[in-house]
């Protein structure tokens, strides 16, 4: 049913109050105010681009041969990121399910922060700068920090300290290694390989608890390995679930974070902290064989 | 406002604006004179389909460069810039597993302007990624993803999406080492999906590996399918800016 017009006209108009009145003496022109800036903009831009391409060429290696695998192999730039996840983690979650739940997240941003509050002005919210700092700082510094563990860096300034000397003959007499009953905090895998798990937690069969061929998917043979589903699932998910929402908590608790806002500017900026920390690794710290040591990405040849 | 658009006395410019900008040849083209009075800056702004998506007037913070630092708008310029560079590649470039390379070497060695194309299509592609990524925080830390353009920012986030799988494609066309590994380790890590992974690395790569199949499929999609896909997209982003009321202001 088609409203009548009356309540067309009332309803428009109180669309019409409940909008901020346009300030017009705060406006300005397009021609020439935000016209000339974009010419400006695109002829700084156009030039910028013109001498870089003058000054540096692409890259053009031999060409593409499927029986030759440079050592390393790596994705473009802004992969590199997930290729750095790779190495940490069950390659489904850190080449799939990550990226995925990640741009969701994304999207969603907005869903979840559906106030008014710091529209409009660069981080205008009482707090927002030192939530960008803390984002930033927790992001990247516990990025290095889970990389090295997983390197066994630890190990290595163990062992370094307590020899006096940086990559001591661990053949030598008296060599001082990582204790033995801290294996398992070797890095991630030490989990997995340095405790003796018993048999039967290395081959669960599930079977066919998944009947992924009635939908006509090949059938998935679920031989349940519980170690490696602990280091290469469940420890990952729940470290990258769980350290934002600890940090969210403990901000929280400390009264510095308080509105929604607070607490998206927090995990943006840890988010983007992340995202860049995991790119420099995976594009200048990853090598032959992609060993944790500094690379350069124009070495070709 | 009370400008009149012309002068009492006619002098020597005037009839030489009068000249240019008042004949039919202009206005056939053009329908308002040189914008030099708020009416005809108004009108060229609206009657042009191009300025067409700005409205007439903004709000002065909003042309302040500090405000978005030009990044959206760098983001469309660079699209802008990979479609001309692009369609000029095209003409020098087969996407033949036999052909491509030498094609993109005699590019470099025998076409006149060939590198500095090559150059300037490959650093802007770079570029926009990088730019696109920093709208994204632009506009996050201005607010401005809130209440009305929650939808706004979603489209921009498949338009983020669409900027990588474009330059993603793109990789493959080189057809060096470089281009046949990284597609490798990129399709590789769709590959590892549970269930619907396998099937899906096989449909991208029409194959079991980086061949033929996959240059035609990626060549396809990086010159039309993906261009198009991000300018339906585009449409859309700019023309909700509009409707959404502008840039966002405080409340
Ligand atoms: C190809 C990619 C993109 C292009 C060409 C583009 C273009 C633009 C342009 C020209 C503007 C006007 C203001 C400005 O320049 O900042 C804008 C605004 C906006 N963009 Fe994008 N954008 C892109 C990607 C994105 C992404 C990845 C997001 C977020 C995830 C996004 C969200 C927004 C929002 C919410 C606005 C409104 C900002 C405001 O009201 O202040 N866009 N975009």
């Amino acid at each position: 049913m088609a409203a009548t017009p009356q309540a067309q006209a009332q309803a428009s108009s109180a669309a019409v109050r409940g909008r901020a009145r346009r300030a017009r003496e705060e406006e300005l022109l397009v021609w020439p105010d935000l016209v000339f800036i974009e010419f400006i903009a695109a002829v700084l831009f156009t030039i910028l681009i013109v001498v870089l391409a003058v000054m540096v060429d692409s890259v053009l290696l031999d060409r593409a041969n499927a029986a030759v695998t440079p050592n390393p192999s790596k994705a473009p730039w802004y992969f590199l990121n997930l290729q750095e996840l790779l190495l940490h983690m069950h390659p489904a979650l850190a080449g799939v399910v990550v990226p995925t739940v990640a741009l969701i997240a994304l999207g969603a941003i907005p869903y979840f922060d559906n106030s008014n509050e710091g529209q409009g002005e660069w981080l205008s919210t009482p707090m927002a700068w030192p939530l960008t700092w803390i984002g930033a700082a927790v992001g990247s510094i516990g990025t290095l920090l889970l990389i090295f563990y997983d390197e066994s860096k630890h190990v290595q300034i163990y062992e370094w300290i307590a020899n006096g000397k940086l990559n001591a003959d661990s053949q030598a007499e008296g060599f001082h290694a990582w204790p033995h009953q801290l294996d398992f905090m070797r890095g991630l895998r030490g989990i997995q390989n340095e405790i003796a798990w018993p048999d039967w937690t290395l081959h669960v069969p599930l079977g066919d608890v998944l009947r992924t061929d009635l939908l006509g998917f090949p059938r998935i043979e679920l031989d349940w390995n519980i170690p490696a589903f602990l280091v290469e699932q469940f420890i990952p998910v729940n470290t990258m679930i769980g350290l934002p929402l600890i940090l969210s908590f403990v901000v929280h608790k400390m009264g510095i974070a308080k509105t929604k806002r607070d607490h998206m500017i927090l995990q943006f900026s840890g988010f983007i902290a992340v995202y860049i920390t995991l790119t420099i690794v995976g594009t200048f710290f990853r090598g032959e064989g992609l060993v944790l040591g500094p690379y350069t990405i124009f070495a070709h040849e | 406002m009370a400008t009149s658009e012309r002068p009492q006395r006619r002098t020597m410019g005037d009839r030489l604006y009068d000249a240019i900008f008042s004949n039919r040849l202009w206005r056939s083209i053009f329908r308002s004179g040189y914008p030099n009075t708020p009416r005809n800056q108004m009108l060229a702004v609206a009657t042009n389909v191009f300025l067409h998506l700005h409205p007439t007037r903004i709000h002065r913070t909003h042309v302040k460069i500090t405000h978005t630092f030009c990044l959206g708008g760098l983001s469309f310029f660079l699209f802008l810039g990979l479609t001309i560079t692009g369609v000029l590649l095209m003409f020098y470039y087969v996407p033949s597993v036999d052909r491509a390379y030498e094609d993109i070497l005699a590019l470099e060695t025998d076409v006149r302007f060939g590198q500095l194309m090559r150059n300037m299509h490959r650093w802007m592609a770079h570029g926009m990624v990088l730019m696109v990524l920093m709208h994204m925080m632009r506009v996050f830390y201005t607010g401005a993803y809130k209440p009305p353009r929650e939808f706004n920012w979603v489209v921009g986030v498949v338009l983020l999406v669409l900027t990588l799988l474009l330059s993603f494609t793109g990789y493959l066309l080189p057809w060096d080492q470089l281009a046949l590994w990284a597609i490798t380790v990129g399709t590789n890590m769709v590959g590892s999906a549970p269930l619907l992974g396998e099937p899906n690395r096989f449909v991208l790569v029409g194959g079991y590996q980086v061949g033929q199949a996959a240059l035609t499929r990626f060549y396809t999609l990086h010159v039309i399918g993906l261009p198009l896909l991000a300018a339906v997209f585009m449409t859309v982003h700019f023309w909700r800016i509009r409707r959404d009321g502008g840039l966002s202001r405080p409340l």
